[in-house]
């Protein structure tokens, strides 16, 4: 969401119900940064950020009168963007295989960093590391790969995940330890496969 | 060795470090693109249930019509029989009280 606390959010929803397009397209000015770092977040491959946005924000307006305001805008627009990513995700049924080989040479050592413990993770790394972390993030299941990373790499509380993913709290836990799980036994296979 | 449980903590701390600089606020066009095909879905919805609502009363009066024409010599003897209700009707049975 955009920084400007002086937008009327209330005032702009009411003037795009009565179908103002300037109000619709300050609207989408206005949360197009929340959006966008979603999307960002938890992009599924092959897919156009920009194209993504879009399909967002026309679900936004078509669903706008079940819209009652039991919780803030910003946080039921987020939960269409959630469940439009994750949409996305399980529309891409194969994942591919996790190899040492199709990893950047930067990679390689942040992996071989955290699967050795020889040398920390070089704060000039965190790019590599982030890369890194999605492609193991696309080794899990959509469901699973969202937990995880609302978790640990946006370290939300499970209360809000439970909020934005409309998924009970439990479910939340339980998805959560299923996927370090298989993020554990996908480290132990690294481990014995080794760097080429 | 690493403990495998401290291993994807010590990555996503990594990972976390890094800052995402790209920019933030919506391309050029953007929000008038979207804010008029949100518009435009809407009113195609709307115009498309009319124009099959007319399409479809249209249609059922002139099937009303001509089904209406191509009865008329069946309704019109019905219509002529009417009076005289014969003893082997039932309801007709059941209504002749001078009898």
């Amino acid at each position: 969401m955009s920084e400007d606390e002086s937008f009327d959010l209330v005032g702009c929803l009411a003037r795009v119900r009565e179908r103002d397009q300037a109000a619709a397209k300050a609207l989408v000015d206005h949360l197009y940064p929340l959006v966008i770092r979603i999307i960002r977040a938890h992009l599924p491959r092959r897919v156009a950020e920009e194209d993504l946005a879009q399909d967002i924000f026309l679900k936004m307006f078509t669903r706008l009168e079940q819209y009652q305001g039991a919780v803030p805008f910003p946080h039921w627009v987020s939960r269409i963007a959630v469940t439009t990513c994750i949409d996305q995700l399980r529309a891409q049924k194969r994942r591919p295989e996790f190899r040492w080989a199709d990893l950047s040479e930067n990679e390689a050592d942040v992996l071989d960093a955290v699967l050795t413990n020889e040398n920390d993770v070089e704060a000039g790394d965190a790019l590599a590391a982030r890369e890194l972390v999605h492609k193991l993030l696309d080794q899990l299941k959509p469901d699973d790969r969202m937990v995880v990373q609302l978790l640990d790499l946006e370290q939300k509380p499970i209360a809000e995940i439970s909020g934005i993913t409309g998924w009970s709290q439990s479910l939340v836990k339980v998805r959560a330890f299923r996927a370090r799980r298989k993020l554990q036994k996908l480290f132990k296979e690294l481990e014995r496969k080794e760097r080429p | 060795m690493n403990s495998p449980d401290q291993k994807w903590p010590r990555l996503v701390s990594a990972a976390r470090r890094a800052e995402d600089v790209r920019d933030e606020t919506a391309p050029y066009g953007f929000s008038t693109r979207v804010a008029a095909l949100a518009f435009a879905r809407e009113r195609t919805g709307v115009s498309l249930l009319e124009r099959f609502a007319w399409r479809a009363l249209c249609v059922a009066g002139l099937l009303a019509v001509l089904s209406t024409a191509a009865n008329y010599s069946l309704f019109s003897s019905a219509v002529g029989e009417d009076d005289t209700l014969t003893d082997d009707n039932t309801v007709s049975a059941l209504l002749d009280f001078s009898s």
